[in-house]
């Protein structure tokens, strides 16, 4: 009995030696993708401390790190959404916006750098959920409707700024992107203290599995009396809100309300969220792996930079690794399926013949 | 007089239409189930013969089979002795062409290119537009001439996409044209239409496979009947010597054990369902359901049985009508409502409409006991656990632990997962849509004492159900559905297969 019970959440704790509560219902399948994952960083690497000097030192990862918080928090939201067999496009609209109204609030109308915080995180907020009805209540796919809304958001921000950058930013983005936490940059701890909330909302809440359920099937959990249609809504609002984050930490890194940044940002997030192991069919994948897709990516890119790559070819590089990557999950999920039928096939069997 | 007889058997009767497609002996199964058992079946040429046979008898199983989408573990079906490859494309190349329910025609392309698909006439990938009408009008001409070949498909009415489809098998000079219950979507005249339409083929010298749960159709089409009952093959007979009790007996004919039947005290009334409609599917419904009470609901398959749960569940809207639980009236279209309400719902397709495969046992067993195992909106594994395991044990679920997907789990231990999920919930009222649908016999009594062991406890069930003897064995009373509507209240006395078949099928 005890045998029965333990044998997945005890793979998953041991190997993640984490508390078992947060981790444990992480299933052996999600680790041997973050196992997959954490493999391929490492390997790679180390190909590149032999390849460039410059690659290991402390300087270079921890750029590598920063760089990828901004992507990282995004893509927190993004997973949420995609969770529930979404998918949001406007996250780099949305981020430019709450980056030109952080800062050009406090610019062109005077107001308290607080208020331009606050502003531009509601900001985020209200475009997801003007994302969510438009995909629960008019029935708009999230691709049609999160494109309408990546190009509004956009112009939004074109023509608040003018289509420049606004500086100088306040003071308190400066202290951000300055400050350090037991010597670790604030934006990396801010990162993982938001992705920790993220897994901890997915995994121990109600909430949590019923975004899980919501994008696994439906229907089952409209039957089973999730508010189906809420849980979508408030997904895409939290996808709002991270995004309108990753403008704030883009404000600090840029030292700008930043209209013109993150062009094609949406893609780059989307393409770390599926490498890190989050299905787009939804109901599959988890924070913790989602963030070696963003570390991987994050590598790749700076390896491209470190070896000379010339600058046209990082993106081709980069969509190989992507195809790579999808293809793999592809492969892994029809052996994964191919090994079920054998499994249901083999209990079967061991059942006595019926006349 | 053996030698006659031998003799009589080897050469046909001179008489005696051309066997064009032979099924010998075949038998396919499925996990769990054995769909179809050395069935012998032909098709003779400028024949009609009607398939028939309850819900599960076989039937979609023998279709598949002749249309090349399935392999018979035993067996073989040759057409004009060439043996049939599964494979669809190849059965259409030897000449069987299948008429589905619903038309699978391609919407924004022409009538000509629907009848042409896949097949356009020309050269080097150039369609030639010419040979192509030319073809689809020659066909079109034989089954629909009031139709303009010109005409985007999507914008024709069911009735006619059919004819299309009918016209595309002509163009393909099939030999054998499977239709599988084309007349469920006609009006009255449509029929009529497809009927002569049939009847030319037919003279033509095509051999046509008729599917259909009316009898008035089959005694109006058919010149042969062959019956399948649970996989097996009942007989063929020629029209001229069935009648339409005879059909149905042949239909029905098992005997129907008389399972014990302990009388249970029957409470008040839980759930009362009044004058409720929806446009098409449903037409001014009224029932009620008492504590203690299993109310059979039986008809054939798109009578509106599922609509009706749909509805009352609150998956669907309805347009008139309430639905109360113990006389409070529950709000439309809303499922949370009616769960709050105490009604459950088992529903018939599980892994479609009950089950999140991706997710473990335990957390679908859980997937609507929310406010059970949370608190502050946090889950309790602990709880979880304990409900699971609960659950588990009472409805002995087979599975390596609570942890593991449901979809790794059997088609019975599936099931007993989602009926656990409602029993820790006890609802006051609980739909069962074909609970044993696709489960292996063992798990079939086991959940059909467990639904008498429910009534016991007081609670009022509804079972929907296509097996009758299913339906005859645990209700106390049966409703039999049919176009949407209650065509029949029978009590336990007066239900049996033929009363309840003969109304699902005529009326």
């Amino acid at each position: 009995m005890t045998l029965e019970n333990t044998q997945m959440s005890d793979i998953a704790t041991a190997g993640h030696g984490k508390p078992p509560g947060l981790f444990g219902r992480i299933s052996f399948i999600d680790l041997m993708q973050s196992v997959g994952l954490l493999a391929v960083i490492l390997l790679g690497g180390a190909i590149m401390s032999v390849l460039s000097p410059v690659f290991a030192t402390m300087r270079n990862i921890e750029n590598v790190l920063q760089s990828a918080t901004i992507i990282a928090v995004v893509a927190i939201g993004q997973t949420f959404v995609i969770l529930v067999a979404g998918i949001d496009l406007s996250i780099a609209s949305v981020l430019v916006l709450s980056s030109v109204l952080s800062v050009g609030l406090v610019q062109f109308q005077g107001l308290s750098p607080e208020i331009g915080v606050m502003v531009a995180l509601l900001a985020g907020l209200g475009i997801g959920l003007v994302n969510g009805l438009a995909v629960t209540k008019l029935r708009i796919p999230a691709l049609i409707a999160t494109l309408a809304t990546m190009t509004i958001g956009r112009g939004l921000a074109y023509i608040y700024s003018g289509g420049t950058n606004i500086a100088p930013v306040p003071r308190f983005f400066v202290d951000l992107q300055a400050a350090r936490i037991l010597g670790i940059p604030a934006v990396i701890v801010l990162t993982l203290v938001l992705a920790l909330i993220a897994q901890i909302v997915l995994s121990r809440t109600s909430f949590g599995r019923s975004i899980y359920a919501t994008g696994g099937n439906p229907l089952a959990a409209r039957l089973a009396g999730i508010k189906t249609e809420r849980v979508i809504i408030i997904a895409f609002m939290i996808s709002g809100l991270m995004s309108a984050i990753g403008g704030l930490l883009i404000t600090a890194r840029f030292e700008a309300g930043a209209a013109t940044a993150a062009q094609g940002l949406e893609l780059a997030v989307i393409a770390a969220v599926v490498i890190g192991g989050v299905s787009l069919f939804g109901g599959e994948g988890n924070i913790g792996s989602m963030l070696l897709g963003v570390l991987l990516l994050g590598l790749v890119q700076n390896a491209v930079n470190l070896l000379n790559v010339p600058p046209n070819w990082d993106s081709v590089v980069s969509g190989l690794v992507i195809a790579a990557a999808a293809a793999l999950d592809v492969y892994r999920r029809s052996y994964l399926e191919a090994g079920m039928r054998k499994k249901v096939i083999a209990t079967k069997s061991k059942q006595p013949p019926k006349a | 007089m053996s030698a006659l007889e031998t003799s009589f058997d080897a050469a046909q009767p001179i008489d005696a239409p051309r066997q064009i497609l032979v099924a010998r002996g075949v038998t396919k199964g499925f996990p769990g189930v054995l769909a179809l058992d050395n069935v012998d079946f032909d098709v003779r040429a400028g024949e009609v013969t009607a398939l028939l046979g309850e819900n599960g008898a076989g039937k979609s199983t023998l279709i598949k089979l002749m249309a090349g989408f399935y392999t018979p573990d035993r067996g073989e079906i040759t057409v004009d002795g060439v043996a049939l490859q599964a494979d669809p494309a190849s059965a259409h190349r030897i000449g069987v062409a299948t008429i589905h329910q619903d038309a699978h025609l391609v919407p924004a392309m022409s009538v000509a290119e629907n009848i042409m698909l896949g097949r356009w006439p020309g050269r080097y990938g150039w369609v030639s537009r010419k040979a192509q009408k030319q073809r689809a009008r020659a066909a079109v001409a034989r089954v629909a001439p009031h139709l303009n070949i010109s005409t985007p498909a999507g914008r024709l009415s069911p009735a006619d996409q059919q004819l299309i489809e009918i016209a595309r098998a002509i163009s393909e000079d099939s030999k054998i044209l499977i239709m599988d219950e084309p007349t469920t979507s006609l009006s009255p005249p449509e029929i009529d239409r497809l009927f002569r339409v049939v009847n030319d083929l037919k003279a033509n010298g095509l051999g046509i496979v008729f599917v259909s749960h009316w009898l008035e159709e089959v005694f109006a089409i058919a010149d042969r009947v062959t019956v399948l009952r649970d996989g097996r093959l009942v007989g063929t007979e020629a029209i001229a010597n069935l009648d339409h009790d005879k059909v149905i007996r042949m239909m029905v004919g098992r005997e129907v054990r008389e399972a014990e039947h302990k009388p249970r005290p029957i409470g008040d009334v839980v759930m009362r369902v009044s004058n409720l409609s929806r446009d098409g599917l449903l037409d001014d419904i009224s029932f009620d359901v008492r504590a203690g009470e299993i109310v059979g609901m039986s008809g054939l398959v798109g009578a509106g049985r599922s609509e009706l749960a749909a509805c009352i569940f609150g998956i669907d809207p309805y347009d008139s009508g309430t639905v109360e639980i113990a006389g409070q009236p529950i709000r439309a279209n809303d499922p949370k409502a009616a769960i709050d309400a105490g009604i459950g719902l088992v529903p018939e397709d599980r892994r479609r409409q009950a089950l999140v495969g991706l997710m473990s046992v335990r957390s679908n067993m859980t997937l609507s006991l929310f406010d059970q195992i949370t608190r502050y909106g946090f889950l309790s594994s602990q709880r979880e656990e304990e409900i699971a395991a609960r659950e588990m044990k009472s409805l002995a679920v087979k599975a390596a632990s609570s942890k593991v997907r449901v979809s790794t789990l059997s088609g019975g231990n599936q099931q007993k997962v989602v009926l656990g999920r409602w029993l820790a919930r006890r609802p006051k009222v609980l739909i069962l849509d074909e609970p044993t649908k696709g489960i292996d016999v063992g798990a079939k009594s086991e959940i059909s004492d467990l639904i008498v062991r429910l009534a016991e406890s007081g609670m009022a069930i509804l079972l929907i159900s296509s097996e009758l003897p299913e339906i005859l064995s645990l209700s106390d009373r049966v409703l039999v559905m049919r176009s949407g509507r209650i065509c029949a209240k029978l009590t336990r006395a007066e239900a049996t297969s033929e009363t309840i078949m003969s109304y699902a099928t005529t009326g």
